[in-house]
Protein backbone atom coordinates (compact mmCIF):
# COMPACT_ATOMS: atom_id res chain seq x y z
CA UNK A 1 0.00 0.00 0.00
CA UNK A 2 1.62 3.19 -0.98
CA UNK A 3 2.24 5.83 1.91
CA UNK A 4 -0.03 8.04 3.36
CA UNK A 5 1.68 11.29 2.47
CA UNK A 6 4.56 11.90 0.00
CA UNK A 7 6.52 14.64 -0.84
CA UNK A 8 8.62 14.73 -3.75
CA UNK A 9 11.28 17.65 -3.47
CA UNK A 10 8.83 19.84 -1.94
CA UNK A 11 9.71 24.02 -2.02
CA UNK A 12 7.91 26.99 -0.66
CA UNK A 13 9.89 30.35 -1.03
CA UNK A 14 7.94 33.53 0.13
CA UNK A 15 9.63 35.98 -2.19
CA UNK A 16 13.52 35.29 -1.35
CA UNK A 17 12.72 33.60 1.58
CA UNK A 18 13.30 29.89 1.39
CA UNK A 19 10.10 28.29 4.19
CA UNK A 20 10.91 24.81 2.94
CA UNK A 21 13.53 23.33 0.73
CA UNK A 22 12.98 20.02 -1.55
CA UNK A 23 11.27 18.14 1.31
CA UNK A 24 11.75 14.23 0.37
CA UNK A 25 9.17 12.70 2.86
CA UNK A 26 6.91 9.63 2.98
CA UNK A 27 4.73 8.62 6.11
CA UNK A 28 3.55 5.67 6.51
CA UNK A 29 -0.07 4.35 7.47
CA UNK A 30 -0.83 3.49 11.33
CA UNK A 31 2.16 5.46 12.66
CA UNK A 32 1.92 8.44 15.12
CA UNK A 33 4.79 11.02 13.92
CA UNK A 34 6.24 13.71 15.48
CA UNK A 35 7.08 16.99 12.94
CA UNK A 36 9.46 18.38 15.59
CA UNK A 37 11.52 21.77 15.06
CA UNK A 38 11.73 24.85 16.47
CA UNK A 39 9.64 28.31 15.66
CA UNK A 40 9.42 29.25 12.47
CA UNK A 41 11.44 25.88 10.75
CA UNK A 42 8.61 25.02 8.66
CA UNK A 43 6.51 22.88 10.36
CA UNK A 44 3.36 24.60 9.50
CA UNK A 45 4.50 25.63 6.03
CA UNK A 46 4.06 22.12 5.36
CA UNK A 47 1.04 21.03 7.31
CA UNK A 48 -0.45 23.56 5.12
CA UNK A 49 0.36 22.65 1.86
CA UNK A 50 -0.48 19.13 2.92
CA UNK A 51 -3.91 20.16 3.39
CA UNK A 52 -4.13 22.59 0.13
CA UNK A 53 -4.07 25.92 2.16
CA UNK A 54 -0.58 26.98 0.88
CA UNK A 55 -0.08 25.92 -2.65
CA UNK A 56 3.84 25.30 -3.20
CA UNK A 57 6.49 26.79 -5.35
CA UNK A 58 8.04 23.67 -6.38
CA UNK A 59 7.90 19.73 -6.21
CA UNK A 60 4.45 17.52 -4.69
CA UNK A 61 2.81 16.62 -2.28
CA UNK A 62 0.31 13.36 -2.66
CA UNK A 63 -1.99 12.18 0.20
CA UNK A 64 -3.27 8.67 -0.61
CA UNK A 65 -1.61 9.10 -3.99
CA UNK A 66 -3.18 12.33 -4.84
CA UNK A 67 -2.43 15.51 -5.08
CA UNK A 68 -4.55 17.80 -2.09
CA UNK A 69 -8.00 18.20 -3.31
CA UNK A 70 -11.46 17.19 -2.18
CA UNK A 71 -10.82 13.49 -2.39
CA UNK A 72 -7.70 14.31 -0.02
CA UNK A 73 -9.81 16.83 2.58
CA UNK A 74 -12.09 13.53 2.50
CA UNK A 75 -9.79 11.95 4.32
CA UNK A 76 -7.98 14.12 5.96
CA UNK A 77 -8.53 15.85 9.38
CA UNK A 78 -6.76 18.83 10.55
CA UNK A 79 -6.33 20.57 13.70
CA UNK A 80 -5.14 24.37 13.02
CA UNK A 81 -3.05 25.94 15.31
CA UNK A 82 -6.01 28.68 15.55
CA UNK A 83 -9.09 28.63 16.73
CA UNK A 84 -11.25 28.42 12.94
CA UNK A 85 -14.81 28.59 14.62
CA UNK A 86 -17.69 30.75 13.93
CA UNK A 87 -18.28 32.42 17.58
CA UNK A 88 -22.00 33.05 16.89
CA UNK A 89 -22.29 28.92 16.31
CA UNK A 90 -23.51 26.55 19.33
CA UNK A 91 -21.57 23.63 20.08
CA UNK A 92 -24.72 21.12 18.80
CA UNK A 93 -24.27 23.27 15.17
CA UNK A 94 -20.58 22.51 15.20
CA UNK A 95 -21.32 19.15 15.64
CA UNK A 96 -24.21 19.25 12.92
CA UNK A 97 -21.97 21.35 10.41
CA UNK A 98 -19.20 18.30 10.91
CA UNK A 99 -21.51 15.87 10.42
CA UNK A 100 -22.85 17.41 6.75
CA UNK A 101 -19.49 17.95 5.55
CA UNK A 102 -17.69 14.49 6.56
CA UNK A 103 -19.42 11.19 5.90
CA UNK A 104 -16.61 9.56 8.29
CA UNK A 105 -17.82 12.35 11.38
CA UNK A 106 -19.01 10.10 14.01
CA UNK A 107 -21.21 11.79 16.02
CA UNK A 108 -21.61 9.34 19.20
CA UNK A 109 -18.40 10.01 19.70
CA UNK A 110 -18.47 14.02 19.54
CA UNK A 111 -20.86 13.96 22.44
CA UNK A 112 -19.18 11.42 24.77
CA UNK A 113 -16.19 13.56 24.69
CA UNK A 114 -18.27 16.76 24.83
CA UNK A 115 -19.64 15.00 28.01
CA UNK A 116 -16.81 14.35 30.01
CA UNK A 117 -15.65 17.13 29.21
CA UNK A 118 -19.20 18.86 30.62
CA UNK A 119 -19.54 20.99 27.37
CA UNK A 120 -23.34 21.83 27.21
CA UNK A 121 -24.34 20.88 23.01
CA UNK A 122 -26.87 24.38 23.60
CA UNK A 123 -23.54 26.95 24.84
CA UNK A 124 -22.39 28.99 22.49
CA UNK A 125 -18.86 28.89 21.33
CA UNK A 126 -17.94 32.59 21.66
CA UNK A 127 -19.16 31.70 25.51
CA UNK A 128 -16.68 28.90 26.34
CA UNK A 129 -12.73 29.93 27.01
CA UNK A 130 -9.66 29.84 24.98
CA UNK A 131 -8.65 26.66 26.11
CA UNK A 132 -12.33 25.33 25.90
CA UNK A 133 -12.48 26.39 22.03
CA UNK A 134 -9.47 24.34 21.98
CA UNK A 135 -10.67 21.93 23.12
CA UNK A 136 -14.03 21.69 21.23
CA UNK A 137 -12.40 21.94 17.91
CA UNK A 138 -9.72 18.61 18.79
CA UNK A 139 -13.41 16.97 19.70
CA UNK A 140 -14.81 17.40 16.18
CA UNK A 141 -11.17 16.48 14.49
CA UNK A 142 -10.83 13.24 16.44
CA UNK A 143 -14.22 12.44 16.16
CA UNK A 144 -13.83 11.59 12.16
CA UNK A 145 -12.74 8.06 10.97
CA UNK A 146 -9.50 10.06 9.19
CA UNK A 147 -6.73 8.42 7.25
CA UNK A 148 -4.42 10.96 8.26
CA UNK A 149 -4.87 13.21 11.28
CA UNK A 150 -2.79 16.43 10.96
CA UNK A 151 -2.22 18.57 14.78
CA UNK A 152 -0.66 21.71 14.36
CA UNK A 153 0.89 22.79 17.45
CA UNK A 154 -1.99 20.93 19.81
CA UNK A 155 -0.31 21.36 23.18
CA UNK A 156 0.96 25.17 22.34
CA UNK A 157 0.26 27.62 25.03
CA UNK A 158 -2.55 24.74 27.44
CA UNK A 159 -1.71 24.57 30.84
CA UNK A 160 -0.34 20.66 31.62
CA UNK A 161 -3.64 19.23 32.62
CA UNK A 162 -5.39 20.34 29.46
CA UNK A 163 -1.96 19.08 27.75
CA UNK A 164 -2.73 15.30 29.38
CA UNK A 165 -6.19 15.60 28.25
CA UNK A 166 -5.63 16.42 24.41
CA UNK A 167 -3.00 14.10 24.51
CA UNK A 168 -5.40 11.43 26.21
CA UNK A 169 -8.04 11.95 23.62
CA UNK A 170 -5.75 12.18 20.65
CA UNK A 171 -4.20 8.66 21.49
CA UNK A 172 -7.91 7.10 22.38
CA UNK A 173 -9.86 8.38 19.74
CA UNK A 174 -7.86 8.24 16.37
CA UNK A 175 -9.07 5.99 13.74
CA UNK A 176 -6.16 2.80 13.65
CA UNK A 177 -5.65 2.16 10.29
CA UNK A 178 -4.91 5.90 10.15
CA UNK A 179 -2.02 8.03 10.73
CA UNK A 180 -1.19 10.59 13.37
CA UNK A 181 1.09 13.79 11.76
CA UNK A 182 1.85 15.76 15.21
CA UNK A 183 3.88 19.35 15.18
CA UNK A 184 5.11 20.32 18.31
CA UNK A 185 8.11 22.17 20.17
CA UNK A 186 7.29 20.68 23.16
CA UNK A 187 8.83 17.00 22.80
CA UNK A 188 8.82 16.38 26.09
CA UNK A 189 4.72 16.01 26.33
CA UNK A 190 4.66 13.67 22.92
CA UNK A 191 7.74 11.80 23.44
CA UNK A 192 6.05 8.69 24.79
CA UNK A 193 2.95 8.29 22.01
CA UNK A 194 5.36 8.85 19.02
CA UNK A 195 6.15 5.79 16.91
CA UNK A 196 8.31 8.09 14.10
CA UNK A 197 9.94 11.56 14.50
CA UNK A 198 10.74 13.82 12.14
CA UNK A 199 12.90 16.68 12.45
CA UNK A 200 12.57 19.71 10.48
CA UNK A 201 15.26 22.72 10.93
CA UNK A 202 15.39 25.53 8.21
CA UNK A 203 12.96 24.38 5.88
CA UNK A 204 14.99 21.44 5.61
CA UNK A 205 14.32 17.61 6.64
CA UNK A 206 17.18 16.73 9.05
CA UNK A 207 16.36 13.29 10.19
CA UNK A 208 13.23 10.94 9.58
CA UNK A 209 13.65 8.08 12.41
CA UNK A 210 11.89 6.09 14.66
CA UNK A 211 11.07 7.30 18.23
CA UNK A 212 12.27 4.02 20.08
CA UNK A 213 15.74 3.36 17.24
CA UNK A 214 16.80 7.41 18.63
CA UNK A 215 16.54 6.41 22.08
CA UNK A 216 17.98 2.87 21.43
CA UNK A 217 20.69 4.13 18.90
CA UNK A 218 21.93 7.28 21.11
CA UNK A 219 21.15 6.42 24.23
CA UNK A 220 19.33 9.33 24.86
CA UNK A 221 15.45 10.41 25.28
CA UNK A 222 13.72 11.92 21.80
CA UNK A 223 13.65 15.33 23.21
CA UNK A 224 17.12 15.36 24.51
CA UNK A 225 18.73 14.43 21.42
CA UNK A 226 16.45 17.35 20.00
CA UNK A 227 18.21 19.80 22.31
CA UNK A 228 21.55 18.56 20.52
CA UNK A 229 20.44 18.78 17.33
CA UNK A 230 18.59 22.05 17.19
CA UNK A 231 21.30 23.70 19.90
CA UNK A 232 21.94 27.09 18.98
CA UNK B 1 -22.45 19.97 -1.18
CA UNK B 2 -23.49 23.05 -2.59
CA UNK B 3 -27.06 23.56 -0.74
CA UNK B 4 -25.01 22.86 2.37
CA UNK B 5 -22.47 25.49 1.70
CA UNK B 6 -25.70 27.74 1.36
CA UNK B 7 -27.21 26.64 4.21
CA UNK B 8 -24.65 27.69 6.63
CA UNK B 9 -23.64 30.75 4.97
CA UNK B 10 -27.36 31.62 5.50
CA UNK B 11 -26.76 30.69 8.83
CA UNK B 12 -24.32 32.54 9.92
CA UNK B 13 -25.38 36.04 8.28
CA UNK B 14 -29.39 35.84 9.01
CA UNK B 15 -29.79 37.50 12.35
CA UNK B 16 -27.53 40.55 11.63
CA UNK B 17 -28.94 41.13 8.61
CA UNK B 18 -32.88 40.62 9.33
CA UNK B 19 -31.94 42.87 12.52
CA UNK B 20 -31.03 45.61 10.16
CA UNK B 21 -34.90 44.92 8.26
CA UNK B 22 -36.35 44.75 11.02
CA UNK B 23 -34.91 48.46 11.82
CA UNK B 24 -36.08 49.42 8.80
CA UNK B 25 -39.73 47.99 9.08
CA UNK B 26 -39.51 49.68 13.00
CA UNK B 27 -38.31 53.13 11.81
CA UNK B 28 -40.67 53.07 8.65
CA UNK B 29 -43.31 52.78 10.94
CA UNK B 30 -42.10 55.31 13.54
CA UNK B 31 -41.64 58.00 10.50
CA UNK B 32 -45.74 57.69 9.68
CA UNK B 33 -46.56 57.57 13.08
CA UNK B 34 -44.75 61.13 12.69
CA UNK B 35 -45.98 62.42 9.36
CA UNK B 36 -49.32 61.76 10.52
CA UNK B 37 -49.12 63.10 13.77
CA UNK B 38 -47.46 66.27 11.61
CA UNK B 39 -50.76 66.62 9.39
CA UNK B 40 -52.99 66.53 12.43
CA UNK B 41 -51.40 69.75 13.93
CA UNK B 42 -51.60 71.53 10.91
CA UNK B 43 -48.97 74.16 9.66
CA UNK B 44 -49.73 76.85 11.06
CA UNK B 45 -47.66 76.55 14.31
CA UNK B 46 -44.28 74.88 14.83
CA UNK B 47 -44.43 73.33 17.94
CA UNK B 48 -42.73 70.43 20.08
CA UNK B 49 -44.36 67.34 18.21
CA UNK B 50 -43.39 68.90 14.59
CA UNK B 51 -40.18 69.10 16.10
CA UNK B 52 -40.16 65.53 16.95
CA UNK B 53 -41.26 63.90 13.47
CA UNK B 54 -38.31 66.19 12.26
CA UNK B 55 -35.86 64.56 14.34
CA UNK B 56 -37.60 61.13 13.44
CA UNK B 57 -37.71 61.48 9.65
CA UNK B 58 -34.09 62.24 10.02
CA UNK B 59 -33.89 59.56 11.60
CA UNK B 60 -35.69 57.40 9.42
CA UNK B 61 -33.49 58.51 6.60
CA UNK B 62 -30.29 58.28 8.10
CA UNK B 63 -31.19 54.74 9.11
CA UNK B 64 -31.91 53.64 5.39
CA UNK B 65 -28.78 54.98 4.61
CA UNK B 66 -26.88 52.85 7.77
CA UNK B 67 -29.00 49.78 6.83
CA UNK B 68 -28.08 50.05 2.97
CA UNK B 69 -23.46 50.71 4.25
CA UNK B 70 -23.90 48.22 7.39
CA UNK B 71 -25.48 45.25 5.34
CA UNK B 72 -22.46 46.53 2.08
CA UNK B 73 -19.75 46.09 4.85
CA UNK B 74 -20.89 43.41 6.95
CA UNK B 75 -20.82 41.32 3.54
CA UNK B 76 -17.63 42.24 2.89
CA UNK B 77 -16.23 41.61 5.97
CA UNK B 78 -18.11 38.09 6.23
CA UNK B 79 -16.83 36.78 2.89
CA UNK B 80 -13.24 38.44 3.95
CA UNK B 81 -13.08 36.49 7.29
CA UNK B 82 -14.95 33.10 6.31
CA UNK B 83 -12.36 32.89 3.42
CA UNK B 84 -9.25 34.46 3.89
CA UNK B 85 -9.52 34.91 7.80
CA UNK B 86 -9.16 31.94 10.46
CA UNK B 87 -12.77 30.57 9.84
CA UNK B 88 -10.77 30.38 6.17
CA UNK B 89 -8.66 27.32 7.49
CA UNK B 90 -12.03 25.14 7.98
CA UNK B 91 -13.93 26.66 4.72
CA UNK B 92 -10.68 25.64 2.64
CA UNK B 93 -10.28 21.69 4.62
CA UNK B 94 -13.86 21.21 3.99
CA UNK B 95 -14.38 18.22 1.35
CA UNK B 96 -15.65 20.51 -1.32
CA UNK B 97 -15.30 22.19 -4.65
CA UNK B 98 -14.21 25.89 -5.12
CA UNK B 99 -16.47 26.58 -7.30
CA UNK B 100 -19.38 25.44 -4.96
CA UNK B 101 -17.96 28.02 -2.22
CA UNK B 102 -17.65 31.07 -4.40
CA UNK B 103 -21.50 30.39 -5.62
CA UNK B 104 -22.85 29.58 -2.31
CA UNK B 105 -21.44 32.99 -1.33
CA UNK B 106 -22.66 34.92 -4.31
CA UNK B 107 -26.06 33.64 -4.45
CA UNK B 108 -26.71 34.28 -0.70
CA UNK B 109 -24.76 37.67 -0.75
CA UNK B 110 -26.86 38.83 -3.35
CA UNK B 111 -30.31 37.45 -1.78
CA UNK B 112 -29.62 39.63 0.97
CA UNK B 113 -28.30 42.73 -1.29
CA UNK B 114 -32.22 42.73 -2.99
CA UNK B 115 -34.02 42.10 0.35
CA UNK B 116 -32.51 44.84 1.73
CA UNK B 117 -33.23 46.86 -1.62
CA UNK B 118 -36.54 45.68 -1.93
CA UNK B 119 -36.93 46.26 1.99
CA UNK B 120 -35.70 50.01 1.74
CA UNK B 121 -37.87 50.62 -1.44
CA UNK B 122 -41.24 49.07 0.08
CA UNK B 123 -40.35 51.20 3.17
CA UNK B 124 -40.08 54.39 0.94
CA UNK B 125 -43.66 53.72 -0.85
CA UNK B 126 -45.07 53.00 2.35
CA UNK B 127 -43.83 56.06 3.72
CA UNK B 128 -45.40 58.15 1.06
CA UNK B 129 -48.71 56.57 0.81
CA UNK B 130 -49.36 58.34 4.13
CA UNK B 131 -49.42 61.18 2.61
CA UNK B 132 -52.80 60.82 -0.13
CA UNK B 133 -51.76 63.45 -1.98
CA UNK B 134 -48.24 62.46 -3.17
CA UNK B 135 -49.26 58.91 -3.15
CA UNK B 136 -51.71 59.76 -5.56
CA UNK B 137 -49.57 61.79 -8.11
CA UNK B 138 -46.98 58.57 -7.75
CA UNK B 139 -49.50 56.14 -9.24
CA UNK B 140 -51.09 58.50 -11.57
CA UNK B 141 -47.82 58.95 -12.76
CA UNK B 142 -46.77 54.54 -12.51
CA UNK B 143 -50.02 54.17 -14.44
CA UNK B 144 -49.10 56.81 -16.96
CA UNK B 145 -45.63 54.88 -17.76
CA UNK B 146 -46.68 51.53 -18.13
CA UNK B 147 -49.62 52.86 -20.20
CA UNK B 148 -47.00 54.77 -22.35
CA UNK B 149 -44.59 51.70 -22.55
CA UNK B 150 -47.84 49.48 -23.65
CA UNK B 151 -48.12 52.20 -26.43
CA UNK B 152 -44.42 51.94 -27.31
CA UNK B 153 -44.41 48.04 -27.43
CA UNK B 154 -42.40 47.18 -24.68
CA UNK B 155 -43.11 44.02 -24.04
CA UNK B 156 -43.39 42.04 -21.11
CA UNK B 157 -40.60 39.74 -22.47
CA UNK B 158 -38.06 43.21 -22.63
CA UNK B 159 -39.61 44.04 -18.64
CA UNK B 160 -38.67 40.27 -17.85
CA UNK B 161 -35.11 40.43 -19.56
CA UNK B 162 -34.78 43.75 -17.84
CA UNK B 163 -35.00 42.85 -14.39
CA UNK B 164 -32.56 39.25 -15.30
CA UNK B 165 -29.92 41.81 -16.37
CA UNK B 166 -30.71 43.74 -13.15
CA UNK B 167 -30.13 40.68 -10.99
CA UNK B 168 -27.05 40.00 -12.64
CA UNK B 169 -25.37 43.55 -12.17
CA UNK B 170 -25.89 42.26 -8.38
CA UNK B 171 -24.22 39.15 -9.15
CA UNK B 172 -21.32 41.65 -11.08
CA UNK B 173 -21.08 43.72 -7.75
CA UNK B 174 -20.75 40.76 -5.25
CA UNK B 175 -17.98 39.18 -7.64
CA UNK B 176 -16.13 42.01 -7.95
CA UNK B 177 -16.22 42.61 -4.52
CA UNK B 178 -15.11 38.96 -3.95
CA UNK B 179 -12.41 39.32 -6.73
CA UNK B 180 -10.79 42.24 -5.55
CA UNK B 181 -10.43 40.83 -2.32
CA UNK B 182 -8.75 37.47 -3.30
CA UNK B 183 -6.45 39.51 -5.50
CA UNK B 184 -5.37 41.28 -2.81
CA UNK B 185 -4.36 37.98 -1.10
CA UNK B 186 -1.18 37.46 -3.67
CA UNK B 187 0.36 40.50 -1.91
CA UNK B 188 2.40 38.93 0.61
CA UNK B 189 2.24 41.75 3.43
CA UNK B 190 -0.44 44.21 1.95
CA UNK B 191 -3.23 41.99 1.62
CA UNK B 192 -6.03 45.13 2.24
CA UNK B 193 -4.62 47.53 0.51
CA UNK B 194 -3.91 45.86 -2.68
CA UNK B 195 -7.34 44.58 -2.78
CA UNK B 196 -8.68 48.29 -1.88
CA UNK B 197 -6.19 49.20 -5.33
CA UNK B 198 -7.92 46.56 -7.47
CA UNK B 199 -11.20 47.65 -6.54
CA UNK B 200 -10.25 51.46 -7.16
CA UNK B 201 -8.18 49.67 -10.63
CA UNK B 202 -11.40 47.66 -11.57
CA UNK B 203 -13.70 50.75 -11.10
CA UNK B 204 -11.90 52.85 -13.24
CA UNK B 205 -11.83 50.94 -15.89
CA UNK B 206 -14.99 50.29 -15.78
CA UNK B 207 -15.90 54.06 -15.70
CA UNK B 208 -13.65 54.07 -18.90
CA UNK B 209 -15.76 51.68 -20.43
CA UNK B 210 -19.15 53.06 -19.74
CA UNK B 211 -17.84 56.06 -20.94
CA UNK B 212 -16.92 54.81 -24.19
CA UNK B 213 -19.74 52.88 -24.56
CA UNK B 214 -22.12 56.16 -23.44
CA UNK B 215 -20.39 57.87 -26.52
CA UNK B 216 -20.89 55.42 -29.03
CA UNK B 217 -24.77 55.17 -27.85
CA UNK B 218 -25.14 58.84 -28.35
CA UNK B 219 -23.49 58.94 -31.60
CA UNK B 220 -25.59 56.37 -33.26
CA UNK B 221 -28.45 57.45 -31.62
CA UNK B 222 -28.39 60.73 -32.85
CA UNK B 223 -28.13 59.27 -36.21
CA UNK B 224 -30.99 57.13 -35.55
CA UNK B 225 -33.33 59.64 -34.72
CA UNK B 226 -33.45 61.55 -37.40
CA UNK B 227 -34.77 58.44 -39.42
CA UNK B 228 -38.50 56.95 -38.90
CA UNK B 229 -37.96 54.27 -37.10
CA UNK B 230 -36.88 55.42 -33.53
CA UNK B 231 -39.11 54.32 -30.74
CA UNK B 232 -39.29 53.67 -27.34
CA UNK B 233 -39.09 49.81 -27.66
CA UNK B 234 -36.17 49.37 -29.42
CA UNK B 235 -34.21 51.47 -27.58
CA UNK B 236 -35.32 49.59 -24.05
CA UNK B 237 -34.66 46.45 -26.48
CA UNK B 238 -31.21 47.57 -26.24
CA UNK B 239 -31.00 48.73 -23.25
CA UNK B 240 -31.16 45.15 -21.53
CA UNK B 241 -29.70 43.37 -23.97
CA UNK B 242 -26.25 46.05 -23.34
CA UNK B 243 -27.10 45.47 -19.40
CA UNK B 244 -27.39 42.00 -19.78
CA UNK B 245 -24.49 41.42 -22.08
CA UNK B 246 -21.95 44.02 -19.45
CA UNK B 247 -23.24 41.94 -16.08
CA UNK B 248 -22.40 38.45 -17.82
CA UNK B 249 -19.47 39.19 -18.79
CA UNK B 250 -18.46 41.12 -15.57
CA UNK B 251 -19.99 38.17 -13.65
CA UNK B 252 -17.57 36.17 -15.74
CA UNK B 253 -14.57 38.37 -15.31
CA UNK B 254 -14.79 38.55 -11.99
CA UNK B 255 -15.91 35.19 -11.03
CA UNK B 256 -12.55 33.27 -12.79
CA UNK B 257 -10.64 36.04 -10.94
CA UNK B 258 -11.66 34.78 -7.15
CA UNK B 259 -11.50 31.03 -8.55
CA UNK B 260 -8.17 31.29 -10.05
CA UNK B 261 -6.62 32.86 -6.80
CA UNK B 262 -8.93 30.56 -4.46
CA UNK B 263 -8.22 27.45 -6.43
CA UNK B 264 -4.82 28.10 -7.47
CA UNK B 265 -3.34 30.67 -5.97
CA UNK B 266 -4.76 30.48 -2.03
CA UNK B 267 -2.19 31.50 0.10
CA UNK B 268 -3.60 31.36 3.97
CA UNK B 269 -1.14 33.65 6.26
Amino acid sequence: MAPVVQCMGLTKTYGRKIALNQINLNLERGRIIGLLGPNGSGKTTLIKIMNGLLKPTAGEVLINGQRPGVDTKLRISYLPERTYLQPGMKVLELVQYFQDFYPDFRVDRAFDMLARLQIPPQERLKNLSKGTKEKVQLIMVMSRDADLYILDEPIAGVDPAARDYILHTIVNNYNRCGSILVSTHLISDVENILDEVVFIKYGSIVLHAGAEQIRRNERKSVDQFFREVFAC
Amino acid sequence: MLGKLMKYEWKATWKLLLSANILTVVMTGLARCMVYLMGQTGHSDFRMVDFMAVMVLFTYVGSMFAVCIGTTIYLIHRFYTSTYGDQGYLLHTLPVDTHHIIIAKVLVSSAWVIINMVSIYLSVIFLLATSSEIFHSMMEGMVDMIEYLGAERISAFTVIMTLIAFIFSIFAKVLKVGACISLGQLSPNHKLLLSFAWYVGIYVVEQMLQSIYFVVTIYFQEKISHSDYWNYGSYFDRQWETALLAGIISCVVYYVLTWYVMGRKLNLD
